[in-house]
C-alpha cells in the first residue's frame, strides 16, 4: 500500500492535479480569520478623500482592498465596530485612521443647518411704493416711503453634528472570489440606447457614465457593453453593495441641460461651463428662501454657483441686452426669465436680477425644488436633486437617449444568506453523493479518491475565477453544480470501465482507459458545444452560467478525469 | 449480472433468505427475459409518451399562446422579495393587492426556513420600469404589510416587458442552437446515422416530455428555467453516449449483457444526480434554484424512459438489421 500511495504521488497526471490546486489556493488566498472593513468608495471631498484617502481601483482583487484596522487606537473588527466608532466621532476633532497600508489624518466636518425658530422677531422695513393720493381733486401718483413693521421668523444656525466622512465600507474579504451581485447585495441596471450605437459612441457612453459615477463617489462598478443574438445593443452597469435607487435616475438620465432665455440658448451642460462648486459655502439648501409648506406639501430650494466659459457669459450678455426691467416688489428683475431644461423637460425658472442685464457675467447661481410631506423629506430630496443636476452639469449629456429595461436592486442581508445557503446545500450534496458512491462500489479505495478529485475540481475551478477576476453569482453557482454532477458521471464512467475491465480480463489498462475517455470526451463536447449559444444570448445575463459550465467541465476532462484514472489504475492494479 | 442469473441453481437450499434472493432473481430474471425479448414492443412507451406531450404542448399552446407559462422575468414586471420575520397574512396581502392593481396578475408566497417564515415573495407583472407605477406599488404594499420596506431588507428585479420578450426569444434561440450543435457534434462522433439519430432523438423527447410536464404542473417558467432545459440536454446526452458507445463499439457479450452493463453504470449517474438535486430541492431557499432543478429532475426521470427504452431500441433493431446485412 505504502509504495502504491508512493506511486500515486509520483503520477504525472496527479502531480499536475496537485499543481494546479496548489495554485488555486495561491489564488483565492482564503483568510477566514480576517479582521477589519474594506473601503469600497470615497466620495469625493469629503473629510476622507481630503485625508488622502483613495478610492480603490475598480479591478483591485478582493485582497488587495485597504481594510481599516484601527480608528483612533480602537481596533476595528468588523462592521459593528465600524459604525460604533463612526457614530463617535466629534467635528473639527482629529481622528486618527489606521489601515493595512496607512495611517489618515482627517478632520471631520461640522454639519450646519439654518432653520427658523417658532419665535418671531420684529423688524423694521423701509418701503417706497407707488400710491394714488387725490391732491386738489386730481389723482396724481406719488411715490412714497412708508415704514412698517413686520413679524419675520427667527432664524438660528445650529449644528447637526458631524458631517458624513464620506468612507463606505464593508466587512473585510476573506477570500480572492468575487462574489457576483446577487450574492453581495447591490444595483444591476440593464440600459438600451434608443438608436442603434457604433462602437465609438458606446466608448463614448460608457466613458460619460463612468465619469458620472466617478463625480457621485462612486467607483465599485463595473460598465460594459451586451448584446445579444438578435443584435440588440445594451449597457448593463454593476454597482456593488449598494441598493441607491438614485444612481439608476442618474444613469438614465440623457442629461441634456440647458438653460434658455425666452427660445435661445445661453449654455448647456458640460462644455459650457468650467467649475460647479460642491462645498458648503457655495451650495446646499438656500439660505434665503429656505423651505415652506403650501398646505400639503412641504418645498425647498437648493442652491449652487456654477462658473461659465466665456463665450457662454458673452451670450448671455447678448440676450439680455434688450431685455427690459421689471420691478416687482423691491427688486428688479428682467423681463424674461432663465429657464433651466434637463432633458426638454422644464425644470426651474429663475427670474434674472436687473444687474445682469446687457453684462458677461461668467459666474451664476443655479437653484431647483425638492418637495417632501415633511421638511426633512422636501431637504433631503432637494439636495439629492442638486447633486444630480451638479454632477450632470460636469459630466455633460450622454450621447444618445437610454431607456431602463432591467434592473435588479439585491439586498446585501438576502445576498449573504444566499450564499451560506449554497455552501450548506453543496456540502451536503457532496456528502449525498459520495454515500451513494460507496454504497455502490463498497470500496473505498474506488471511493475517496473520486471524492477527493472532485473536490479539487471544484477548488481549482474556483481559484481560476478568482485569478481571472470572474464575478461568481447565482447562475455561477448553477453552472458549478452541473459541473459536478458531469464530474461525478464522468467518474462513475471510469470507474465501470476499468472495473467492468478487470473482471472480465478482456483489455489491458490502457484500453480500459481508454474506452472510458472516448465516451467521456464524447460528452464533454456536447456539453460544451450546447453551452457556446448561451455566451452570446440575452445581454449576457446567463453568459456567467455558461462560462462557468464550459470552464468547470474543461477542468474536469483536462485535469480532474486523468488524475482519477491513473489513480484507480495504480490502486486497483495488482 | 446475467451470468450469475443464467445458472441460477441454488437447489434445495434450507436458508429462508436465500429462498428470498432466489424469489427474487427470478422475478428479475423474468423482468430481463420481457425487456430482451420484447423491446421493440417497449418502444412503444416512450413513442405515446412523446406524442402525448405535443398534444399537452398543443393545447398550451391554444390556451395561453405560448408552449410555455411564463414569468415575470420572461413577459415583464417586477419580483420584490422581502426578509421579514414572523407571520404576515399572504392570501389577504395578495387579495388586497390584486384588488388594487386590477388587470394585473400579482401573487405572494412565503420563503420558509425549517417550516418558519422568513421572508415574502412578491411577484406582479405591472410595468416596473415606470417609476410612477413602481412607486405606487411598492407604496400600497408597505400599507399592506403595515411597515416600511427598508432598503437593505428588500430586494427587487424589474424586468420591461420589450426586454422580457425579447429574452424569451433569446433564450430559445440559444437552446435550439445549443441542440444543434449538440446533434451536429454527435454525428461527427458516431459517424453513423441510426445511432446518431437515436441520441439526437431521446433528447429531443427528453426536452419536450419534460416541457408537456412542466406545463400541466402550472410552472411559471423564468430564464433560469429555460437554462435548465439545457442542462439538460448535457445530462440526456451523457447516459445516451455510454449506451450507444458500449453497445455499438463493444464486442464482448450478448447486445443484453451490454445493455445491462451499460444500464447499472447510467443509474448510479443518474441517481447520483438525483440525490444531489434532491438535497438541493429540500434546502434552497432560492426560487430559480428551486425552478432549476425540478426541471432536471422531471427531466432525468424522463430521460430514464427514454435513455433506457427508446434508445435501447433503436440501437438493437439497427443492431439487428447490420448484423443481417453481414449475413
Amino acid at each position: 500500500m505504502k509504495r502504491k500511495i508512493k506511486k500515486i504521488f509520483g503520477n504525472i497526471r496527479v502531480i499536475i492535479l496537485l499543481i494546479c490546486l496548489l495554485l488555486a489556493i495561491v489564488a483565492i488566498y482564503p483568510n477566514p480569520g480576517r479582521e477589519g472593513v474594506a473601503i469600497r468608495n470615497v466620495i469625493p471631498n469629503s473629510s476622507a478623500n481630503l485625508a488622502g484617502i483613495q478610492n480603490p481601483k475598480p479591478r483591485t482583487s478582493p485582497m488587495k482592498r485597504e481594510l481599516i484596522l484601527a480608528i483612533n487606537n480602537k481596533v476595528i473588527r468588523n462592521m459593528e465596530d465600524y459604525v460604533q466608532a463612526i457614530s463617535s466621532i466629534k467635528a473639527n476633532r482629529t481622528l486618527v485612521i489606521k489601515t493595512n497600508k496607512d495611517v489618515y489624518r482627517l478632520i471631520p466636518k461640522e454639519r450646519v443647518k439654518i432653520i427658523e425658530l417658532n419665535k418671531t422677531e420684529v423688524r423694521k422695513v423701509a418701503e417706497t411704493k407707488e400710491v394714488n393720493v387725490t391732491i386738489n381733486g386730481t389723482l396724481v401718483v406719488v411715490n412714497k416711503t412708508i415704514i412698517r413693521t413686520e413679524e419675520v421668523p427667527k432664524k438660528k444656525k445650529i449644528s447637526l453634528g458631524v458631517e458624513d466622512i464620506g468612507l463606505r465600507v464593508y466587512p473585510a474579504p476573506k477570500t480572492n472570489i468575487r462574489k457576483g451581485l446577487d450574492l453581495q447585495g447591490g444595483t444591476r441596471v440593464l440600459l438600451q440606447p434608443e438608436e442603434k450605437l457604433t462602437k465609438e459612441d458606446i466608448e463614448n457612453l460608457i466613458a460619460v457614465m463612468k465619469e458620472r459615477l466617478n463625480v457621485y463617489g462612486l467607483t465599485d462598478v463595473i460598465i460594459r457593453e451586451a448584446g445579444d443574438l438578435s443584435g440588440n445593443q445594451y449597457v448593463l452597469i454593476e454597482i456593488a453593495g449598494a441598493n441607491e435607487e438614485e444612481i439608476r435616475n442618474l444613469l438614465a438620465k440623457q442629461g441634456k441641460f440647458e438653460a434658455k432665455i425666452g427660445n435661445e440658448t445661453v449654455f448647456r451642460g458640460g462644455r459650457d461651463i468650467t467649475y460647479v462648486c460642491r462645498s458648503a459655502d457655495c451650495s446646499g439648501i438656500d439660505p434665503f428662501s429656505g423651505c415652506s409648506y403650501n398646505g400639503n406639501q412641504w418645498f425647498c430650494r437648493f442652491r449652487f454657483v456654477i462658473s461659465l466659459s466665456p463665450e457662454a457669459a458673452k451670450r448671455q450678455a447678448e440676450l439680455t441686452k434688450d431685455l427690459e426691467v421689471v420691478t416687482e416688489g423691491k427688486e428688479q428683475y428682467l423681463s424674461k426669465k432663465l429657464l433651466l431644461f434637463l432633458d426638454d423637460k422644464k425644470v426651474d425658472e429663475l427670474r434674472i436680477g436687473a444687474e445682469l442685464k446687457g453684462k458677461a457675467e461668467t459666474s451664476i447661481q443655479i437653484s431647483g425644488p425638492g418637495l417632501g410631506v415633511t421638511k426633512q423629506e422636501a431637504a433631503i430630496n432637494a439636495l439629492q436633486n442638486m447633486k444630480r443636476l451638479q454632477t450632470i452639469l460636469i459630466t455633460g449629456s450622454l450621447p444618445i437617449k437610454l431607456k431602463i429595461v432591467k434592473t435588479d436592486s439585491i439586498s446585501p442581508i438576502l445576498g449573504e444568506e444566499f450564499v451560506r445557503n449554497s455552501l450548506f446545500i453543496g456540502i451536503l450534496a457532496i456528502l449525498t453523493v459520495s454515500f451513494i458512491i460507496f454504497l455502490r462500489y463498497k470500496r473505498l479505495k474506488v471511493s475517496i479518491p473520486l471524492v477527493l478529485v472532485l473536490v479539487s475540481e471544484v477548488i481549482i475551478l474556483l481559484g481560476f475565477a478568482a485569478l481571472i477576476g470572474w464575478n461568481l453569482d447565482l447562475a455561477s453557482i448553477a453552472g458549478i453544480i452541473i459541473s459536478v454532477g458531469t464530474g461525478v458521471d464522468h467518474n462513475i464512467i471510469i470507474t465501470d470501465e476499468t472495473l467492468r475491465g478487470e473482471t472480465r480480463k478482456i483489455f489491458n489498462w490502457k484500453q480500459r482507459i481508454k474506452g472510458a475517455f472516448f465516451i467521456i470526451i464524447g460528452a464533454y463536447l456536447t456539453t460544451t458545444f450546447a453551452m457556446i449559444p448561451l455566451i452570446f444570448a440575452g445581454a449576457g445575463l446567463l453568459k456567467g452560467f455558461a462560462i462557468t459550465t464550459i470552464a468547470g467541465i474543461s477542468i474536469g476532462v483536462l485535469i480532474g478525469r486523468p488524475a482519477y484514472a491513473s489513480i484507480i489504475e495504480i490502486l486497483l492494479k495488482d | 449480472m446475467v451470468e450469475d442469473n443464467s445458472g441460477v441453481s441454488f437447489g434445495e437450499d434450507k436458508n429462508k433468505a436465500k429462498k428470498e434472493i432466489k424469489h427474487y432473481r427470478t422475478i428479475l430474471n423474468r423482468v430481463l427475459r420481457f425487456y430482451d425479448v420484447n423491446y421493440r414492443r417497449l418502444l412503444f412507451i416512450p413513442f405515446i409518451m412523446l406524442f402525448l406531450a405535443f398534444i399537452v404542448i398543443a393545447i398550451q399552446i391554444g390556451k395561453s399562446g405560448s408552449f410555455i407559462n411564463k414569468d415575470v422575468s420572461l413577459k415583464g414586471g417586477v419580483t420584490i422579495v422581502v426578509s421579514h420575520e414572523g407571520k404576515a397574512d399572504l392570501l389577504g396581502l395578495e387579495k388586497k393587492l390584486s384588488s388594487r392593481f386590477v388587470g394585473h396578475d400579482i401573487s405572494v408566497r412565503a420563503i420558509k426556513k425549517a417550516g418558519k417564515q422568513t421572508g415574502i415573495i412578491v411577484v406582479a407583472d405591472i410595468d416596473g420600469t415606470s417609476k410612477k407605477e413602481l412607486d405606487s406599488f411598492i407604496s400600497s404594499l408597505e400599507s399592506f404589510l403595515g411597515f416600511k420596506l427598508d432598503e437593505n431588507q428588500y430586494s427587487i428585479e424589474i424586468m420591461g416587458s420589450s426586454l422580457g420578450a425579447s429574452f424569451f426569444k433569446e433564450t430559445i434561440i440559444a437552446l435550439l442552437l445549443a441542440f444543434l450543435l449538440m446533434s451536429v457534434v454527435v454525428f461527427i462522433y458516431f459517424r453513423t446515422f441510426v445511432p446518431s439519430i437515436a441520441v439526437i432523438l431521446s433528447a429531443f423527447s427528453d426536452i419536450v416530455v419534460t416541457l408537456a410536464i412542466v406545463d400541466l404542473l402550472g410552472m411559471k417558467l423564468s430564464t433560469g428555467g429555460i437554462a435548465a432545459f439545457l442542462m439538460l440536454i448535457g445530462y440526456s446526452v451523457d447516459t445516451d453516449m455510454l449506451l450507444t458507445t458500449r453497445l455499438i463499439k463493444r464486442k464482448e457479450g450478448t447486445v443484453l449483457d451490454r445493455t445491462i452493463g451499460a444500464f447499472k453504470t447510467g443509474m448510479v449517474m443518474t441517481i447520483t444526480t438525483i440525490a444531489a438535486i434532491i438535497v438541493a430541492l429540500l434546502f434552497t431557499k432560492s426560487d430559480i434554484v428551486t425552478q432549476i432543478m425540478t426541471i432536471v429532475l422531471i427531466g432525468l426521470c424522463v430521460d430514464i424512459v427514454n435513455t433506457w427504452i427508446q434508445n435501447v431500441g433503436i440501437l438493437r433493431i439497427y443492431l439487428e438489421r447490420k448484423n443481417k446485412m453481414v449475413e
